[in-house]
């Protein structure tokens, strides 16, 4: 064992240490950053990207037939259950579509231009997803050239999955909002009860053994209940209003016992994701 | 005949990496099921492979497996300097060992069982220190390295035969 700490190798391997230490502390800094990743960065991506999407594309299709085969097993049951919902589903879109277009008219007179609640979507494959434990990221297939910039919501079908967090020309880095790390950056969301009152807060966390997204230091003392709706609120940033997040699945006292905690059960299947919506407001 | 080993180890390299993030995403339901999350090593099961199958040590493993962890840093996380190192830091205690080890099924396995930990740990470590993790280190042991170990023995044990042939064919 001698040999193996002898002078030179110690040295090699304390540089070594403090090269992988600089280069991981630089990265982390210059994250959060609006301007990168720089060129260079997002050229490595998109080369990386455009090999990974020859691997990912026929593993991708892979998942589609099997899907397709399970789907066709269930077709049925489904078909007989969704007839029944088609009908009230009509009446809501005509509904929906006299809401909008007097909200429209409404805002004009208004001279509301641009509401919280406009947004454009940008829809992308998702090629391939991090294999850390540490790091809930996807990577999708759109980048700035369709649209996308830093900071901008990401839903799947069903709900909020996440926020972009590095854009590079062809596709994009995506963190999910089960990431727990002290950097994520967090949603403003807002809880509205059945009697129409609303309580604004943020996403301060996720509980990863209940699958559940956290709402903590609420102080409001409006009455929330469980299965209340939870969409973005629109305030502070890139955001719009109104992304679908979850519903309430408990309320209960924080650990100081000051204010209070909900716990959001997510409308989105975090670990089912093949094609994501950026939302661009 | 040495050649043609040259060639099929940067591909295999590159398809297992690719093969990582692609598989992870589709069967997340499985592999990231609250709270357990289970991490596919199939680059890191190549490189072990390819340390401990070339006889002739031949191949530029060392170089190759820094390079695919810079590209795993790259593209998959944005951080520098983690990957990138714990590869050759694998490969390079690999050799060390090699010599000294009858080489079999059952003595790899305990080398990519020591190798998986060791990245894992690594890679928590230096993470912790950026402050990316949270996590305490008995969650570490319960709910990442457990099921990182499990899984991935599953898939040594179904690629050990194959890719043995594959080496001897080459070789």
């Amino acid at each position: 064992m001698q040999k193996f700490f002898s002078n030179r190798k110690l040295v090699i391997a304390i540089i070594i240490l403090i090269i992988s230490f600089g280069l991981m502390s630089v990265s982390v800094a210059i994250r959060d950053r609006k301007s990168t990743p720089p060129l260079v960065q997002q050229f490595g991506n998109d080369v990386a990207g455009a090999v990974d999407r020859v691997v990912a594309l026929p593993v991708n299709g892979l998942q589609g037939a099997t899907n397709s085969v399970s789907d066709l097993l269930n077709t049925y049951q489904e078909n007989q259950k969704l007839k029944k919902q088609v009908d009230q589903l009509a009446q809501a879109k005509v509904n929906a579509q006299t809401a909008t277009a007097e909200n429209k008219q409404l805002r004009k007179e208004l001279k509301l231009n641009n509401a919280l609640t406009d947004y454009t979507a940008v829809t992308a494959n998702v090629l391939t997803r991090t294999p850390s434990s540490w790091m809930n990221q996807l990577v999708i297939s759109k980048g700035a050239t369709a649209g996308v910039k830093k900071d901008m919501p990401v839903m799947s079908q069903s709900g909020l999955i996440g926020r972009v967090v590095e854009v590079n020309q062809t596709n994009s880095k995506v963190e999910l909002i089960s990431n727990t790390s002290s950097s994520a950056d967090k949603f403003a969301i807002q809880i509205t009860n059945s009697a129409g009152k609303t309580v604004n807060g943020i996403v301060t966390g996720f509980d990863k053994t209940n699958n559940l997204i956290e709402m903590g230091s609420v102080t409001s003392t409006v009455k929330i209940k469980k299965g209340d709706k939870v969409i973005t609120s629109g305030l502070g940033g890139l955001t719009p209003k109104g992304l679908y997040v979850g519903t309430v699945a408990q309320v209960k006292q924080d650990d100081y016992g000051l204010a209070s905690e909900v716990e959001i059960k997510p409308a989105a299947d975090l670990t089912d994701l093949t094609v994501v919506t950026v939302a661009e407001q | 005949m040495k050649s043609r080993l040259r060639i099929i180890f940067p591909i295999g390299l590159f398809l297992a990496l690719f093969l990582d993030g692609s598989l992870s995403n589709v069967f997340a339901g499985s592999l990231f099921k609250y709270p357990y999350a289970s991490v596919l090593h199939l680059v890191l099961m190549w490189v072990i492979f390819a340390v401990f199958l070339d006889d002739r040590d031949e191949l530029p493993v060392v170089a190759w497996s820094a390079f695919a962890g810079l590209v795993f840093d790259w593209f998959y996380t944005g951080i520098f300097g983690v990957y990138l190192i714990a590869l050759p830091l694998v490969v390079y205690l690999c050799r060390q060992i090699k010599p000294w080890l009858d080489l079999n099924f059952l003595t790899l396995l305990m080398v990519y069982i020591i190798n998986l930990t060791i990245v894992e740990a690594f890679v928590y470590v230096w993470y912790l220190i950026s402050k990316i993790v949270t996590s305490n280190l008995a969650d570490f042991a319960v709910y990442t390295l457990g099921p990182t170990i499990a899984v991935n023995l599953a898939i040594f044990v179904i690629l050990y035969y194959p890719v043995r042939q594959l080496y001897l064919k080459v070789n």
